[in-house]
């Protein structure tokens, strides 16, 4: 090799580590908090986050720039999850360093109760889509456009599933409520 | 609706304080290597990007192990100190096509860098753009200069448009500024810059030359003169325009003749990533140096729970000091008073007294006191915001007074993912 003269190979392979390693610190929070919000345990959120990761590093060229990187890792994390529930076994574990910060450090909230418990509760009964898009806008912070991105659907299709899905939630939270009323007043009655 | 929302948010099963202290570099290193150590193929079917972006450099495959162990190295900032090959983030320059170029003339050397922050809350556009200063001999001081008008507006030739005269005072002396060369890089159109450079006012008349510059022809505004009293006898400001790989360049020099700046055009020189970074001086910040320089800027400075070295932003393969400076000072204060308005919205007066105390003690910060010796933003700021903690206001006009959570914001929290306003909270996550 001449002087002067680049070895692209390596220094290729170089340059996609530095892009990693900023896509990893840009993103990798709101990647965590998106796993832990969807499956059950550190380990499984973390074997997520590693999954949605190599995705990345292996189609490095294209993951956009900005903000929209974070959208283009929701898409990529929304169906390794999908996977993960399919998944009979176990993949080799990624990341065993993560799940391990994750179990000791990122310790989840308490399970809700109230109006809180009432919510989650109803969105168990909504459609897979409708929940998803539920949870982008209210958990993840997402507009109706950037939910639309992720779920790969027209933004008019976004807004006008959300606005349903929320009159539907809401009905199911009412539902809900008025059964447990109506529960309870017939316990306070077989009491008597 | 809102109390659909409202039970959604509070159902939210991640601690995001926690979350937000989550250190991510610590995981990162190994992350890095169990991805690129997975042999197994993917079973996950991912749709194509309806987006795709050329891509620039073939990914090699894994590398002799030392190289990988270099890289991540410098990745995860760890313990272990930076290897020689201390720049492999200037592969981001080179693979972007950013020309790679220094003024090779005898005796010059670079005096700065300085490359414009990007990131997710930047605007668009924002990043790929830069300068690089060039001196000879002894450091070029800043200049105070102080401008008055002369005569009346007058309209710019073939235009409805208004300029005025200036008469300039305080300027360093030509032969001062002759020993400065000013590069600069962006994604804008050469053909626009050159239409607004032509519709400039021209207060000694336009004349334009094209020249020679690295294989390519430069457009040259030999009359750049700003000022009525500038641009007489070997006191000659001029620019060259010239795009390369989709950048526009250009060379901004004082000369004392055509002949001198043809001779700086001829000077510039493309050279390699090895070339390049060996020649920047120590103020300028290699990234790979990046988390050290940030660590030794933080003595003397009480830090928040939340903060991390990774949170403070590098603005791209090399960085002036300066900019490292303001980029720790804004991201350790805005993380401060982040705490200081989440506590006071939720009545922890603990966790409000710790951000006042932390805050209140800036005057003994080593890096705060330089910024303030040099007059540096945000040195000025800083005192007027901690002053008004303790009641949560500033008086900005004799009787008006404002909240100071706005007026931190003008640090740069937003843009740098860390913002302290509860509605810019609520839309943009965080780093």
């Amino acid at each position: 090799m001449a002087q002067g003269q680049i070895e692209k190979g390596a220094l290729g392979h170089e340059l996609a580590q530095i892009q990693f390693s900023r896509l990893y610190r840009e993103q990798g929070r709101a990647m965590l908090a998106y796993a832990l919000r969807r499956v059950g345990d550190s380990e499984d959120a973390a074997d997520v986050v590693a999954e949605t990761f190599l995705i990345a590093w292996r189609r490095l060229a294209e993951v956009p720039v900005g903000a929209e990187a974070r959208l283009w890792l929701y898409a990529v994390a929304r169906r390794t999850i999908a996977n993960l529930h399919r998944s009979e076994r176990r993949r080799t574990r990624l990341g065993g360093r993560l799940a391990e910060s994750l179990r000791t450090e990122l310790a989840t909230q308490p399970a809700p109760a109230g109006e809180a418990a009432e919510a989650l509760r109803a969105m168990g009964e909504l459609g897979d889509e409708d929940r998803e898009l539920l949870l982008l806008v209210a958990w993840e912070g997402l507009s109706p456009n950037e939910a639309a991105t992720v779920l790969n659907v027209s933004s008019l299709a976004a807004r006008s599933r959300l606005h349903r899905a929320r009159r539907r939630l809401r009905a199911l939270i009412e539902g809900g409520n008025t059964a447990a009323h109506r529960s309870s007043e017939l316990d306070t009655e077989e009491a008597r | 609706m809102r109390e659909v929302e409202a039970a959604l948010a509070a159902a939210d099963p991640v601690d995001r304080d926690r979350l937000d202290q989550f250190d991510l570099g610590a995981t990162e290193a190994e992350l890095l290597a169990d991805i690129e150590g997975e042999q197994s193929a993917s079973p996950f079917q991912i749709e194509t990007s309806r987006r795709r972006r050329p891509r620039r450099l073939a990914l090699a495959a894994v590398g002799a192990a030392a190289a990988i162990a270099t890289a991540i190295a410098i990745l995860a900032g760890g313990a272990s100190e930076p290897p020689s090959r201390a720049y492999g983030a200037e592969l981001v320059r080179f693979a972007e096509s950013t020309p790679l170029l220094l003024l090779e003339g005898p005796g010059w050397r670079v005096e700065d860098v300085y490359e414009a922050p990007h990131g997710p809350y930047w605007p668009r556009g924002s990043s790929g753009e830069g300068s690089m200063e060039f001196v000879t001999g002894k450091p070029v001081p800043d200049e105070t200069i102080h401008s008055t008008q002369v005569g009346k507006p007058q309209h710019i030739q073939g235009s409805s448009a208004l300029y005025m005269k200036f008469r300039e005072k305080g300027m360093l002396p030509p032969a001062v500024r002759q020993r400065k060369v000013e590069l600069r890089w962006s994604r804008r159109s050469l053909a626009s810059e050159l239409e607004y450079a032509h519709e400039a006012p021209h207060l000694h008349g336009q004349h334009w030359v094209r020249l020679p510059v690295l294989g390519t022809t430069a457009d040259v505004d030999t009359r750049a003169e700003w000022f009525v009293n500038q641009g007489g006898r070997s006191n000659r400001q001029m620019t060259a325009y010239w795009s390369e790989d989709g950048y526009l360049l250009e060379l901004k020099a004082a000369v004392p003749d055509l002949a001198a700046f043809e001779e700086r055009l001829a000077w510039l020189t493309k050279v390699d990533s090895q070339a390049w970074l060996g020649a920047m001086p120590p103020q300028v910040v290699k990234a790979a140096d990046h988390d050290a320089a940030v660590r030794e800027m933080l003595r003397g400075i009480p830090l928040p729970e939340s903060f991390s070295p990774s949170r403070v932003p590098t603005a791209g393969i090399t960085t002036s000091r300066d900019q490292v400076q303001t980029a720790v000072i804004g991201t350790v204060s805005c993380l401060w008073f982040r705490q200081w308005g989440e506590a006071r919205r939720s009545g922890d007066r603990a966790r409000a007294g710790e951000a006042e105390r932390a805050m209140s003690t800036y005057e003994r910060w080593p890096l705060y006191r330089k910024l303030d010796r040099a007059s540096r933003y945000p040195a000025e700021l800083i005192p007027e915001l901690v002053a008004a903690m303790p009641s949560g206001h500033y008086e900005w006009r004799p009787g008006k007074r404002r909240r100071i959570l706005p007026q931190v914001e003008a640090l740069g929290c937003a843009r740098e993912g860390i913002p302290v306003l509860p509605w810019k909270q609520r839309r943009q996550s965080e780093r």
